[in-house]
């Protein structure tokens, strides 16, 4: 069944500091959204609000998970993920002196993904053979590419319904960065997953997302209904292309 | 130098005993210092706890000193917990623990000792059991029971212990929480919660540790404090957040000390541990087995 998130006017910050003002997001269900806008803006805030690190003063995020409806506000960061809801986060936050097989097998910590944990593996050694060569491998001595695939392998292990992802693209080399979204595509179609990503590298992310919105100081700026809106919009013209 | 082979296999084999009893009471600390972060100095009192409750167990009700400690072992735990929770909420939530976090542990060192002064006295307390006393003679070499069946219950403790790490979600939890708290959340897990049930663990060793060392020696509230340097310097040697390790530096340090003393005199053992500590660091900084 389907699984979506709603943002609704949030505003959040950092003790006098307002980094979020009236930010209103919609993820329906199946679909891959992405969350555009250069250093600074308030990306990762929004997605530390989602995730029940850094709390909203205002508004409101409701997840639908399989049909049922959640309000995430004031909820912990464990209690949504076990949820449905997986966090990539920025700078991959990987167990370092664990290996690749531990790391992995902590993601399905939450009990619902216990169950499916031999199939899940699988599902990822499949999908990422790398990580198969390096199962034993310790994640901190990984390249960072490496390291990148495996925060979203352990994500995909906790068998999520919602999958959120921070910043893939930083630190890596264009090559990687491209296979890593068209990663995120490929396993958001075999999860069957509604994607929320974070990203600065505006042409790559617009090459998976279905739509996507600019943020700006802190504020949605502009809401593109289609890859193509976003792509013909003067705001990201400025921004990116420099026109 | 004239030592006979059958002096110097005793030794090895002594040693290798000695090693049995300094792992089971080095376990609880690889828990605390190695995988949580939480330098517990008290640890060896928590140990001297455990003497106790076997000492009673043992004298008051007839149990043998192991059962009695199996006995104490929840006990123990829920201690363990209660003492994480004040740990926590005073130290660790503010990140204030790297050193009144070590103060705090120094006086509840201090008030473990003065408890067992007040109640049991500064008298050597020993136990009874059938096996303390007896040797199990094989040819030239002789293995008193007294360390053989410590050495046997601290090998079951560390095994079981080790597959429980390895095996179990909560236990790989316990290995990964001083990594990374926010990564761990993100995997749905609570490290509060993680923690304080890995603390608890490591203080119920202590009561298994406690009933070996009573085993081994007459005790005395006190004498936990022998042990601190050495059980420490286990851990290091080790390697942090490495059970295998520990139990090999537990080893190592147990029959050097046991072929020092034979070979030297007693009074050499302690130097010549701490040099096999230093130099393995020079060469190795992360320890035997550390990752």
């Amino acid at each position: 069944m389907a699984s979506s998130l709603t943002i609704a006017n949030v505003d959040a910050g950092y003790a006098a500091v307002r980094v979020l003002e009236d930010v209103s997001i919609d993820v329906r269900a199946g679909e891959t959204v992405a969350l555009l806008g250069t250093n600074g803006n308030g990306k990762s805030t929004l997605m530390k609000c989602i995730m029940g690190i850094v709390r909203p003063t205002a508004g409101s995020i409701t997840a639908t998970i399989d049909g049922a409806a959640h309000e995430l506000v004031g909820l912990t960061t464990e209690e949504i993920v076990d949820l449905g809801i997986a966090f990539v986060p920025e700078g991959r936050r990987l167990f370092p002196k664990q290996s690749v097989l531990e790391n992995l097998q902590l993601g399905a910590y939450r009990p619902k993904a216990r169950a499916a944990l031999r199939q899940n593996l699988d599902f990822c050694f499949e999908a990422f053979p790398r990580l198969k060569e390096r199962a034993k491998q310790l994640a901190g001595s990984m390249s960072g590419g490496e390291q990148q695939m495996l925060a979203l392998a352990r994500a995909l292990m906790s068998a999520p319904r919602i999958l959120l992802v921070d910043e893939p693209s930083v630190g890596l080399a264009p090559l990687l960065v491209s296979r890593t979204i068209d990663k995120i595509k490929e396993l958001k179609d075999g999860f069957n997953l509604t994607v929320l990503m974070a990203e600065q590298n505006f042409t790559q992310a617009i090459r998976i997302a279905d739509r996507g919105y600019v943020i700006v100081h802190g504020r949605i700026a502009f809401a593109g209904e289609s890859a193509e809106a976003l792509n013909n919009n003067d705001l990201i013209r400025e921004f990116y292309l420099g026109a | 130098m004239d030592v006979s082979y059958d002096l110097l296999l005793n030794a090895i084999l002594s040693g290798l005993l000695l090693g049995g009893f300094y792992a089971a009471v080095s376990i609880g600390v690889a828990i605390s210092f190695g995988m949580l972060d939480i330098v517990n100095i008290a640890h060896p009192a928590f140990i001297l706890l455990g003497s106790y409750a076997a000492f009673i167990g043992n004298s008051y009700f007839g149990l043998d000193p192991i059962l009695a400690a199996v006995i104490a072992l929840p006990f123990f735990y829920l201690l363990g917990m209660a003492v994480y929770q004040v740990y926590y909420v005073a130290f660790e939530r503010r990140d204030d623990q790297s050193l009144r976090g070590l103060s705090f542990f120094f006086g509840l060192m201090f008030i473990t000792e003065v408890g067992l002064v007040l109640i049991f006295g500064v008298d050597y307390r020993l136990v009874q059991a059938r096996y303390i006393g007896e040797s199990l003679r094989l040819g030239p070499i002789e293995l008193p029971f007294r360390l053989l069946v410590p050495f046997i219950v601290s090998m079951v403790t560390v095994v079981g212990l080790q597959l429980f790490l390895a095996k179990t979600f909560l236990g790989r939890a316990i290995q990964a929480v001083a990594q990374d708290q926010l990564a761990l959340r993100l995997m749905a897990a609570n490290p509060v919660r993680i923690k304080r049930i890995a603390f608890g663990l490591s203080i119920a060793t202590a009561a298994l540790g406690g009933a070996i060392l009573i085993i081994i020696q007459p005790v005395e509230p006190s004498i936990g404090r022998e042990y601190i340097g050495r059980v420490f310097a286990i851990c290091v040697l080790g390697g942090l957040g490495s059970f295998s390790g520990m139990v090999i530096a537990a080893v190592t340090l147990g029959i050097v000390e046991t072929l020092t003393s034979t070979l030297f005199g007693p009074s050499w053992a302690p130097a010549v541990s701490f040099g096999v500590l230093l130099i393995t660091l020079a060469v190795r900084p992360s320890g035997i087995l550390g990752r």
